[in-house]
């Protein structure tokens, strides 16, 4: 693959072309800067959401959750569902649980559902694991052990959350963590909330 | 975890931003983190609208990790007996924004360019050896729209302590761009304090 934005050689063409104060200045600039240290901060949890243009059938799926219970998505259809897919080990999943609980709180009877789709571990690891949570959470924690759901949506990294609109279409896509709780995330959902419903699209499920 | 925090250089970088106005799209910054507890490093390059950083990892941590799993004590050792580190990839920009592990390279003290090792490559080598385990690895390449991110380990087949020059890639707008990391270096096996 060739090579079109190279530091090194962009610096080099301003050495030849600028005055000597410009051409210091630039060399300082393009160069990799001396290392510095600083606080690391976690990174921060944005909170936009890609609109899938044109939105695209949701795959069916049958999974269990904590207790042993069979949910599938069939089950939740007509609803808004935000399909979480996470791990315990996978950082920004951990960040992103208490504002997927707020708002799964705020606007669960209005036809929202949070579904967090586990991966590849047990429930008795995951049932462990909430017990440290500062907020411990309500919606349905499923568990996709083989990862054949995540793989379905053709899911790359953890976290990714999806937006199934009343249709049973995504509609929106997010990689990374996020902060769900967010004013724009909220006008997201209430939008799909209000959309009229059309005819479901018929779906094949998965075990 | 705790990290030392000098002020003089953050001021130096934000006076270098601020003068970077009409300087090519190349600008860059790395910065390098050290855990107050630990002694362990990291390292960020912020471009325009895109972060990649680096953060070493413990032999032990990347043995726990994966012994955590249930994944076999084969796999276990195999993952740990690697170079590890956590990688975390962000688009800041308003446009989309992708990479490939397949373009980055790590060069040796000899001066040998060689490919970074790709989650697919050890996906078929976990499969070999009967795991079905597919995460925890940098994804091997992503179409990142704005405000998505990825983090996952990256491997490489270097001792403990071993420095090297890493040179990555990523797309942003259509266009190809590569910056290096001129030092990196492996974690010891052990940390500082142990």
């Amino acid at each position: 693959m060739e090579l079109s934005n190279n530091c090194n050689a962009q610096r080099t063409n301003h050495l030849m072309n600028k005055p000597l104060i410009a051409t210091m200045l630039i060399l300082v600039l393009c160069a990799p800067l001396a290392t510095l240290q600083a606080e690391l901060p976690s990174p921060e949890l944005s909170h936009e959401l890609t609109r899938l243009e044109p939105p695209v059938t949701a795959p069916g799926f049958s999974l269990t959750d904590m207790d042993g219970e069979q949910h599938t998505l069939d089950d939740y259809r007509g609803k808004v569902i935000m399909l979480n897919l996470w791990a315990t080990w996978c950082p920004p999943c951990r960040r992103e649980i208490p504002s997927m609980e707020s708002i799964f709180q705020d606007l669960g009877d209005k036809g929202f559902v949070v579904l967090a789709v586990n991966q590849f571990e047990t429930p008795d690891h995951v049932f462990a694991y909430m017990g440290q949570l500062s907020v411990y959470p309500t919606f349905p924690i499923l568990f996709d052990q083989d990862s054949k759901v995540s793989e379905l949506y053709g899911v790359k990294g953890l976290p990714t959350t999806l937006l199934i609109n009343r249709q049973g279409q995504v509609a929106y896509r997010a990689i990374g963590g996020r902060d769900f709780d967010h004013p724009r995330v909220r006008a997201i959902v209430n939008q799909l909330l209000t959309e009229n419903d059309k005819p479901l699209t018929a779906v094949s499920n998965v075990k | 975890m705790k990290y030392f925090i000098r002020h003089s250089g953050k001021i130096l970088a934000v006076l270098l931003l601020s003068a970077a106005g009409s300087v090519p799209y190349c600008f860059a910054t790395v910065e390098t983190f050290t855990d107050e507890s630990s002694g362990l490093i990291s390292w960020k390059a912020q471009h325009p609208g895109f972060s990649l950083q680096f953060i070493q990892l413990l032999p032990d941590y990347v043995r726990a990790v994966y012994g955590a799993r249930g994944l076999p004590q084969e796999v276990v050792d195999l993952m740990a007996g690697y170079c590890v580190f956590g990688t975390i990839i962000k688009n800041e920009s308003g446009d989309v924004l992708g990479y490939r592990v397949a373009d980055w390279r790590y060069f040796t003290a000899d001066g040998q360019s060689h490919p970074v090792k790709t989650k697919t490559q050890w996906l078929k080598e976990w499969q070999d050896m009967g795991v079905a385990f597919r995460w925890s690895l940098l994804p091997d390449e992503q179409q990142f729209a704005p405000g998505d991110w990825s983090q996952g380990f990256t491997t490489l087949p270097l001792a403990p302590g071993t420095t090297f020059k890493l040179g990555y890639q990523w797309t942003q707008q259509g266009k190809i761009y590569n910056g290096t990391f001129e030092q990196l270096q492996c974690a010891a096996d052990k940390s500082p304090d142990e």
